[in-house]
């Protein structure tokens, strides 16, 4: 359950200039040809946030796993950083939810973090000391750096979901994609991710975050997108997150309280 | 003699090497398909009378590609494709054992191998194995640990998970193949699994676990051909009751500790 801001005037920051992270056109996105998502229409300009939002199932991280590679690109066009789908595969890094991972494995946070950097190192270079020394102030972002050596699977899930930030922090990727990656997580570990994000945009990198948190979309997106099935509604928060889209977006799950404001119950 | 030694040694540190990413990636059950589908081409390949290792190669890397094929399809679950491919290669070994008469000597060799008759040439191709799985496992370490670990990051960083997915079955596969004249088709399992995951009570760091795998391997080999002579039983079922038993003492030891 979560609660919208009241609207009110938000200051426009579309810059129409802005060199773009990812753009998609006319796009519809699915599995094996099986279309899921329609109609999705979006622009992300480097140093930029976008939010994603809508109920489950909407097909908030469809998108994402599309512009990963992991889910398809049915109809339309994705271009990441300037280059299309496929081909710009491997330009944007991937923050997955940390629960669907083991926690049996035998890796330490820094082995974790290290994996954002094996691009760079490529195939036949041992580990350099620079990519140690990534790692680990990557984890700083993220306020582990004391963690570095605990086995992944013995942290807590807020900070496990820190630690693949701190993973894609050290990729260095212009694009950042993240797939709920406030679900089930900490009030702590979520001030670090978002602040972690906040620092990342204001140095250019291009983030889209999935999330059903309506506050938090409002509180740290340039651009939010209202998804369920199809792309309803894509703008500024203040634009978007008003009780008129949210209701006609999540039907029946949308609630009129009575402040006037719109709560909305997951289902 | 010295050769069964040197076999089963070497037998133990290959096994013991792939059986960490067997372990980690929790492919155990496949590989249990893997080393039963490997029964019927070696079968298949004794009658025909060319070389068992390339005949169960042959029949492991297709049931491979099968299972792979198979799990890739929406609505099937591995476990079950797994289930049956591995009832069916071994049906398969089974009814081609039948149609030949007198051969339940060779049946019996094929299945707990036969390490007393290791000869310096199987030495050799073990050793030779063993190096190019090591290389194999080092060159492509990072993108087996990072696709092991996190296939949809890895993906998205670049890796084709489905490729390292192939490398490590068919490294599996010639693992398997390698070690069965010593140890046997049913029982190559055991000692691709059980140091590994012995091994994994003992450390949560890769390299730890790795080295203490390929040493309980190798020592389930040492202590395994004695016992044999001692039990009087098959070498192969001595390696494997050794590997077990430390599999055992180390659940033990880790559970009161």
């Amino acid at each position: 359950m979560a609660e919208p801001p009241p609207p009110g005037p938000v200051p426009a920051q579309r810059h129409a200039s802005q060199p773009t992270a990812l753009r998609i056109e006319a796009a519809g996105f699915g599995y094996r040809g099986t279309t899921v998502l329609w109609d999705v229409e979006l622009t992300v300009g480097e140093g930029r946030t976008l939010a994603l939002v809508g109920p489950n199932g909407a097909g908030k991280s469809t998108l994402i796993k599309s512009v990963t590679g992991l889910a398809d690109l049915v109809t339309g066009s994705v271009t990441v950083l300037g280059r299309a789908l496929p081909k710009a595969r491997g330009l944007a890094a991937y923050v997955p939810q940390a629960e669907t991972l083991d926690p049996d494995f035998p890796v330490s946070a820094a082995d974790v973090v290290l994996m954002g950097r094996y691009r760079r190192i490529g195939w036949w270079r041992p580990t350099g000391r620079a990519d140690r020394d990534a790692a680990l102030a990557a984890l700083d972002r993220v306020g582990l750096a004391d963690r570095a050596s605990t086995r992944f699977g013995l942290l807590s899930g807020g900070q496990r979901q820190r630690v693949l930030v701190a993973r894609a922090i050290a990729a260095e990727a212009r694009l950042l994609l993240l797939d709920e990656p406030l679900n089930g997580v900490d009030a702590t570990s979520q001030e670090r991710i978002l602040t972690a994000l906040g620092e990342l945009t204001a140095t250019g990198t291009a983030v889209v975050i999935s999330t059903h948190d309506l506050a938090v979309a409002a509180r740290i997106a340039d651009q939010v997108c209202v998804l369920n099935g199809r792309q309803w509604a894509a703008g500024t928060p203040g634009e978007v997150l008003t009780p008129e889209v949210l209701r006609e977006a999540y039907g029946n799950h949308a609630v009129d309280l009575p402040d006037g404001r719109t709560m909305l119950v997951e289902t | 003699m010295t050769y069964a030694y040197a076999e089963a040694v070497l037998a133990g540190a290959l096994a013991g090497l792939i059986g960490v990413q067997v372990v980690l990636r929790r492919l155990s059950y496949f590989t249990m398909a893997l080393t039963h589908a490997t029964f019927p081409g070696v079968v298949a390949a004794a009658i025909l009378g060319v070389s068992i290792t390339l005949g169960g190669a042959l029949a492991g890397v297709l049931v491979a590609c099968g299972v792979a094929a198979l799990t890739r399809r929406r609505g099937q679950d591995a476990a079950a494709a797994t289930g049956v491919i591995v009832a069916a290669g071994f049906a398969i070994g089974v009814g081609l054992v039948a149609l030949q008469d007198g051969f339940s000597r060779e049946l019996s060799s094929f299945l707990v191998g036969s390490i007393v008759t290791t000869g310096r040439q199987d030495v050799v191709t073990t050793a030779i194995v063993l190096i190019l799985v090591a290389g194999v496992l080092a060159f492509f370490g990072r993108g087996l640990l990072f696709t092991g670990f996190d296939a949809a990051a890895a993906r998205s960083a670049g890796y084709r998970p489905g490729l390292y997915d192939l490398l490590l079955l068919v490294t599996i596969e010639l693992v398997i193949v390698t070690i069965v004249p010593a140890v046997g088709t049913i029982l190559a399992l055991a000692l691709i699994v059980a140091p590994a995951a012995a091994a994994r009570l003992w450390s949560t760091r890769l390299p730890v676990v790795t080295g203490l795998a390929v040493t309980l391997g190798m020592l389930s080999g040492l202590l395994g051909l004695p016992l044999s002579g001692l039990l009087d039983i098959a070498a192969g079922a001595a390696i494997t009751l050794v590997a077990a038993a430390f599999l055992i003492a180390s659940l033990a030891a880790r559970r009161t500790s």
